[in-house]
């Protein structure tokens, strides 16, 4: 964690009528990375990217973004920013392409952005419909159009899967993959959807009722689904003894008895112990904790995902 | 600036607003002409540019503060509806830029209507003969007068527009003032200038005079308290509106 960090919080809260939505978050989004940030409805994602984008301010704590306090460079860090908050935003009235060159007027940039960034989405078909006849789907990727336009440093994009049918979510889902290697972008995502972050996230954050409760790469979220091998046999309270009395304990002791992270060789030793002392060995059982258990251990909700 | 300007008159494209315009002034001024028609019918005398002066200043009290009610509403609705405000303040463009930018693009509408009715009134005192040429100094009085009540209407219309949701409340703000803006003739001087939509009879160069036995237009200069007050409560409403509405949270 000491590369160059694009998005850095400290202590970020934000405090709604004594209920803190979001409380004490230290972010941490590293550059080039797929970040995902992921949180059951009502969670606080959207209080904080809006505080990361100064939409709202904070009740305590502080943003930097690309090394520099939002405070102070807010409109140098929002040049280099794109994002997509909660429903997409579109002037109904406009066609597609109008959204755009709005957009595109405001950003600054030249017109192959504007047919790119179309092109990217899947749009450029429907560029010249009206807004308002988009489908909740092709306004979301509008949004995402827009919010890609300038080609931006970081993109954050709140719940950008929000109202895609299946084959759009995986469309999205792809091009969100490639942005960091083919044009540099640093993504920012939100999502209530264990599965998509699973997918493609390379960094991930856990947010449950405003506190972050993991933080860090999608390869140590894994590894804290430690195995289990479980061991069932003739005796189990014979059996817990004798092996206690070798320095295996049990981390599970009901119908078969549990060991979490053991390796091929203990087990051998441990099934070859019980079988000299005559205490059967009817099963050998090795048990991996799925990335939803691990989820829902942590936020301590039921499936409400 | 130039260019969040030109962003909002993009932006209006396909809002119908110039024919909104057009209708509401179309029967303003009909319904100013038929009535300065029929008093001069009853009294040769009226059929003076002073006449024609009086009555449309004194009839925009009642349309102006709607027709700005109407214009800023629409060009302020279409960023809640689509949730374009947020989209807007994070590009780098600051949230004042794009207020003072609605509110120019405001203003120069309503200024377009007032200009084009200055146009309406030459034409038709032309066409009726008025006696001597069009007074210009008084047409530029009346121009400058109502346009100084219109901003600040327009600014305290944008303001309430852009805290509030539901443009209702914007519209029936407007409708007031034009209520308050027509029956104003009736209330006492001090309490008159509180109101902003007063204004647009106070700050007309033509005053209509009642004593025993008659009754005539009379030129009047026009006070430049009342100058400054306008003006202060332009600055009031706009800054007040601009200061809470970048404040706030979205
Ligand atoms: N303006 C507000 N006033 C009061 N409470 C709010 C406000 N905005 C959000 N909240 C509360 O903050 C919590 C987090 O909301 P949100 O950040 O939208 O969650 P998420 O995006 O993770 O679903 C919710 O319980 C919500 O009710
Ligand atoms: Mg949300």
């Amino acid at each position: 964690m000491t590369t160059s960090a694009i998005v850095q919080t400290q202590k970020l809260s934000k405090t709604y009528s004594g209920l803190n939505p979001v409380n004490k978050v230290d972010l941490r989004v590293q550059e080039g990375e797929i970040y995902g940030f992921l949180g059951p409805n009502g969670a606080g994602k959207t209080t904080t990217l809006k505080m990361l984008l100064g939409l709202i301010k904070p009740s305590e704590g502080t943003v930097k973004i690309f090394g520099e306090s939002l405070n102070k460079h807010r409109l140098s860090i929002l040049q280099r920013t794109g994002s997509l908050i909660e429903s997409p935003s579109y002037y109904g009235h406009l066609t597609g392409l109008e959204n755009m060159k709005i957009m595109q007027r405001l950003r600054n940039v030249p017109d192959k952005n504007v047919d790119e960034a179309l092109r990217i989405v899947r749009l450029e078909n429907q560029k010249n419909k009206k807004a308002d006849q988009y489908s909740l789907g092709m306004k979301q990727r509008l949004g995402i159009a827009m919010a890609l336009l300038a080609f931006p440093k970081l993109l954050i994009l709140d719940e950008p899967t929000n109202g895609l049918d299946p084959a759009g979510i995986g469309e999205i889902r792809e091009l969100i993959k490639s942005l960091p290697a083919r044009y540099g972008i640093t993504v920012l995502l939100s999502s209530h959807l264990l599965s998509e972050v699973d997918q493609l996230a390379t960094s991930v954050g856990i947010i449950s009722e405003g506190s972050l409760l993991f933080q860090g790469s999608m390869t140590s979220l894994r590894e804290k689904g430690s195995t289990t091998i479980y061991l069932k046999t003739g005796d189990n309270p014979k059996a817990e003894q004798l092996l206690l009395t070798q320095g295996y304990s049990p981390a599970q002791s009901e119908s078969r008895l549990g060991f979490n992270n053991l390796g091929d060789a203990n087990v051998a030793e441990m099934n070859k112990l019980l079988v000299e002392n005559n205490i059967p060995v009817t099963r050998i059982e090795e048990q991996k904790k799925s990335l939803e258990d691990i989820f829902l251990e942590l936020t301590g909700k039921e499936r409400s995902l | 600036m130039i260019k969040t300007l030109g962003l909002e008159y993009f932006k209006i494209r396909r809002k119908k607003i110039w024919i909104m315009i057009m209708l509401f002034l179309g029967v303003e001024m009909l319904w100013a002409f038929i009535s300065i028609n029929r008093s001069i019918a009853s009294n040769p005398d009226q059929a003076i540019w002073e006449s024609v002066i009086h009555t449309i200043a004194s009839m925009n009290g009642l349309f102006i503060p709607i027709l700005s009610a109407i214009i800023v509403s629409r060009i302020c609705d279409m960023e809640h509806k689509g949730s374009t405000w947020k989209m807007l303040v994070t590009t780098n463009v600051g949230r004042g830029q794009i207020y003072s930018a609605k509110y120019i693009c405001a203003n120069s509408l309503l200024l377009y209507s007032i200009l084009a009715q200055t146009l309406l009134m030459v034409v038709f005192g032309l066409i009726k003969g008025f006696p001597g040429a069009p007074p210009f100094e008084l047409l530029i009085q009346f121009i400058g007068g109502t346009l100084l009540t219109t901003l600040a209407v327009t600014a305290l219309q944008q303001w309430i527009s852009l805290a509030i949701k539901n443009q209702a409340f914007a519209l029936c703000l407007g409708m007031l003032g034009g209520f308050i803006g027509m029956t104003i003739g009736l209330f006492p001087a001090a309490v008159r200038h509180i109101f902003i939509w007063s204004y647009y009879m106070d700050l007309s160069p033509v005053t209509f005079l009642y004593d025993e036995h008659s009754s005539s237009y009379i030129t009047q200069t026009v006070g430049s308290g009342l100058v400054v007050a306008a003006l202060i409560m332009t600055v009031i409403f706009y800054v007040a509106g601009r200061i809470h509405i970048t404040l706030k949270e979205i």
